[in-house]
């Protein structure tokens, strides 16, 4: 009886240990990073989460509104972008909207499809442990954490010129090379997101859609391939790269609520983001 | 990854060098040395785009066209060591995530394990189970492509006859890799034969230990670190001195079975200390003033199962009953679905496999249910066998989940004719289970019947109906509505079965496609052609299948799946 008493004391040992330590877990701190954008000089790393949503998904208004506490924790250091493509994206009879765009249906394929909605890819980058770029809710606000500490191997700058008459954006993007990069494929995307956009979504409160959801940072459309396209040139540290983009904005798209997102990406087996900007449409 | 299965590949290839499986058997017959063993799953998918139904939108429809899965596995025993080598394979398959692609292949197990005396030693993939699983359990479903395999060591030692101690430790399989996590446990299982009296006891002891790693801490802390002050602090109380989320979690559970007479008595109680979990029902506010719909609880946990069944002269009763609370245990918090699970809790509902009766399936809920379950069977003559069930099951708060009750009459004709027939009735939650707001529950009636004629002992046809009536929810029928479904299959053994199905939307409901030009909802048949040939230990099956999404289920646990479209062809084979 003795060894079977000593063996079990052994078992809870082996399972117990001793006490262990936790991590401390301080709850919100709000504002972190600020919202006033850095010189191009002073650029700092901005990382880019690229949230699937639709507006026929029960569960993305959770997953918006933990985004918008992202962006009140990191600041400019974090750009979002609301891509609805995939399931439950289909507008209802009363939207004034449809937020699909082609580039955002590529989008969901090029960087794997969500095991569940929402979901987000963060800097596209296949994290250690991951299964895929999809990430759900419970590893954003981590992985956003540590891309950030990451220095930029590349800064950008934007200068939006919008004529209101016409409707025409020209963008200017300059590309600085900080580091060289060694791949022989660096692509540049140019989105344009849309803020503020009042309008049919399901919620958890009602099985009828709510008709005035606020659509935050919504992919309306692209300036660039949905992949990017391919940065040529020298990209050796020291470089500047500039590139001219132009865009009829379509009528019903209110500039003042734009921005415009660029994104450096690798493409290839690595989709990783090197560094990402935003600036609004209207300055 | 090479390093890791270079051993067991050069180990598993010198002990089978030369031996084929026929060698194998030969030299099995006349020498009693190494033996081999296999078998072959071979599934292939064509996909066929139907945007009515909803097959469209992911790769395969779109551009892949193909998707094929397959396990080969291999087993040699000789010199008293029992190994496996398990060859996987995943070409843009829809296993893993039905509404994605997944390309793998490559060594999905191996193991190699040899009992010294009294002493076992496992080390490799290992599949295990203590008690019911409701702690832990290792182990592969394939239609969902749950592959919970623990990749470590097992030692396990016979302390009696009666009494065997295992422990182990290792990290959960995650395709071609491992959670980062650790996992480590202990079970003493027995048993106890009382020699006066038909009685016997098997108790059992088990433990379970899971240490996060430090990533998947780092992105849990920096989730929780968004949650307000006032919600941290419910979930960590004493959080000012130091109270946070902890890296080890441990589980305990005790079990045992009764055996006395024509009586089996099963009980398990398990407890499991506090553990950060996600609620997908838990209500909080963020930080920027929203209110939203999940959120991660740090609670303990706990589960009691109990079953107990009596089987004398024709007549079988089973009654079982549960309650969990707060027990998903999973490699790490962040993993949803069926995805990083450690366990199994046992579902409280009947098994259907006709496909009406097992459309509308009661996945476990984690956070917390309570059900109860009758089964009851009982043989009047050698033809005539009635069998009803009845389970039900709430959440805590005593509100409605699921209910069914089914009922079976068997009656056989000499050998000519068999008929099966009977109803089913369903109360199913679809807030809950299918996550639809405000939605009312499904309630179904489903009759049903299997009449199978046999035209001499090779020769038969079956005829399969169901009918499924769907209640309202204001004033449309709810989810997809009603369905009728039939099926015959014709059967000439032992290689040849041909079915021909065909399920069909009669009555639509909410959700059932709409056609854009005239705003209505459209009646869509869903039909099925399958040929099975069977030829000694090898099965082939060819399909053309249009299949509507729903819950799939097996082993009692379920996913959504989408609409498919397609051929599917299978090869199944034992050797």
């Amino acid at each position: 009886m003795k060894k079977y008493i000593l063996l079990f004391a052994s078992v809870l040992f082996f399972l117990t240990a001793c006490e262990e330590i936790p991590p401390k877990v301080t709850g919100s701190m709000g504002g972190g990073g600020g919202n006033t954008p850095n010189p191009v000089e002073d650029q700092k790393r901005q990382v880019i989460i690229e949230e699937f949503t639709g507006v026929r998904c029960v569960q993305c208004p959770a997953g918006a509104a933990f985004i918008q506490d992202l962006l009140a924790i990191h600041g400019e250091q974090l750009i979002a972008v609301s891509i609805h493509a995939g399931d439950f994206t289909n507008p209802y009879s009363g939207s004034q909207y449809d937020f699909r765009t082609p580039e955002g249906t590529q989008l969901l394929s090029y960087l794997d499809q969500p095991f569940g909605f929402p979901s987000a890819v963060v800097n596209r980058k296949l994290f250690p442990g991951q299964f895929d770029l999809q990430l759900g809710q419970g590893d954003w606000a981590g992985y956003i954490a540590s891309e950030k500490e990451v220095a930029p191997k590349v800064r950008i700058n934007i200068e939006p010129d919008f004529n209101l008459g016409t409707r025409k954006l020209n963008a200017d993007v300059t590309l600085y090379m900080d580091e060289a990069i060694a791949s022989s494929d660096v692509r540049l995307s140019i989105m344009i997101t849309e803020n503020n956009i009042k309008d049919w979504q399901i919620t958890p409160a009602s099985s009828t859609p709510q008709p005035d959801y606020n659509h935050r940072h919504v992919l309306r459309g692209m300036l660039t391939a949905y992949d990017g396209d391919p940065v040529t040139g020298t990209l050796s540290a020291g470089a500047e790269i500039k590139k001219t983009f132009s865009y009829n904005l379509p009528a019903g798209w209110k500039e003042e609520n734009c921005e415009i997102v660029a994104i450096v990406s690798l493409n290839g087996a690595s989709k990783e983001v090197l560094q990402a900007h935003q600036v609004h449409l209207i300055k | 990854m090479i390093p890791r299965f270079w051993l067991p590949i050069v180990l598993l290839t010198l002990a089978m060098q030369g031996v084929t499986a026929q060698e194998a058997e030969n030299e099995q017959a006349t020498t009693n040395q190494g033996r081999l063993s296999g078998n072959l799953q071979l599934n292939g998918n064509f996909f066929m785009r139907d945007s009515l139904i909803g097959a469209y939108d992911i790769p395969q429809y779109d551009r892949q066209l193909f998707g094929a899965d397959s396990w080969l596995n291999l087993n040699y025993q000789n010199w008293g060591f029992d190994m496996g080598l398990r060859f996987d394979m995943f070409n843009n398959s829809n296993l893993l995530n039905p509404t994605g692609t997944f390309t793998g292949i490559g060594i999905g197990r191996w193991y190699v394990s040899k009992k010294i005396h009294k002493l076992g030693i496992t080390g490799g993939y290992i599949y295990d189970i203590i008690g019911s699983g409701i702690i832990f359990r290792a182990y592969e479903e394939r239609p969902l492509a749950i592959d919970q395999a623990l990749y470590g060591m097992k030692v396990s030692y016979d302390l009696t006859d009666n009494w065997k101690v295992k422990g182990f430790t290792g990290r959960q399989k995650q395709q071609f890799s491992t959670y980062n996590s650790v996992i480590r446990g202990a079970a003493v299982d027995g048993f106890i034969g009382i020699d006066s009296s038909r009685v016997t006891l098997a108790p059992g002891f088990g433990a379970v230990a899971r240490t996060l790693d430090d990533g998947s801490m780092n992105n849990l802390v920096a989730t929780l670190n968004t949650y307000r002050k006032v919600d941290v602090i419910e979930m960590f109380p004493d959080t000012l001195n130091g109270e946070g989320p902890s890296y080890n979690t441990y589980a305990f559970s005790f079990y045992n079975t009764l055996t006395a007479g024509p009586f089996v008595w099963y009980m398990e109680a398990a407890g499991k200390t506090k553990d950060v979990i996600y609620d997908p029902f838990g209500q909080r506010t963020t930080a920027s003033g929203d209110t939203v719909v999940g959120r991660y609880i740090n609670k303990a946990g706990s589960v009691i199962y109990t079953s107990l069944s009596y089987a004398k002269k024709g007549l079988g009763l089973t009654v079982e009953g549960k309650r969990t609370e707060n027990f998903d245990f999973r490699t790490r918090p962040q993993e949803e679905g069926v995805r990083g699970l450690m366990h199994y809790i046992p579902p409280m509902t009947r098994v259907n496999t006709y496909r009406l009766l097992a459309r509308y399936a009661a996945n476990t809920q984690f956070v917390g249910e309570q059900a109860f379950q009758v089964d009851a069977s009982y043989a009047l003559n050698r033809k005539l066998t009635l069998s009803a069930n009845f389970s039900n099951i709430t959440n805590l708060d005593g509100d409605k989940l699921y209910r069914e009750l089914f009922t079976e009459v068997y009656y056989k004709y000499k050998r000519k004719w068999t008929l099966t027939t009977g109803v089913q009735l369903q109360d199913y939650n679809l807030e809950v289970y299918f996550g639809k707001p405000e939605a009312a529950p499904a309630k179904t009636i489903t009759p049903y019947f299997d009449f199978m004629y046999k035209f001499n002992p090779k020769t038969s046809i079956r005829f399969e109906s169901q009918y499924m009536s769907m209640s309202e929810d204001h004033g449309i029928k709810s989810d997809y509505g009603s369905w009728v479904f039939g099926l015959v299959e014709f059967t000439l053994a032992p290689h040849w079965a041909i079915t021909v199905s065909d399920m069909y939307n009669i009555d639509p409901g909410k959700e059932s496609p709409v056609d854009f030009q005239t705003g209505e909802k459209q009646e869509i048949h869903y039909p099925r052609f399958d040929v099975f040939y069977t030829h000694k230990a090898n099965r082939f099956s060819l399909s053309y299948v249009k299949q509507v999404e729903g819950v799939v289920c097996s082993g009692g646990i379920c996913r959504l799946e989408p609409a498919f479209s397609g051929v599917k062809m299978s090869v199944n084979s034992t050797f």
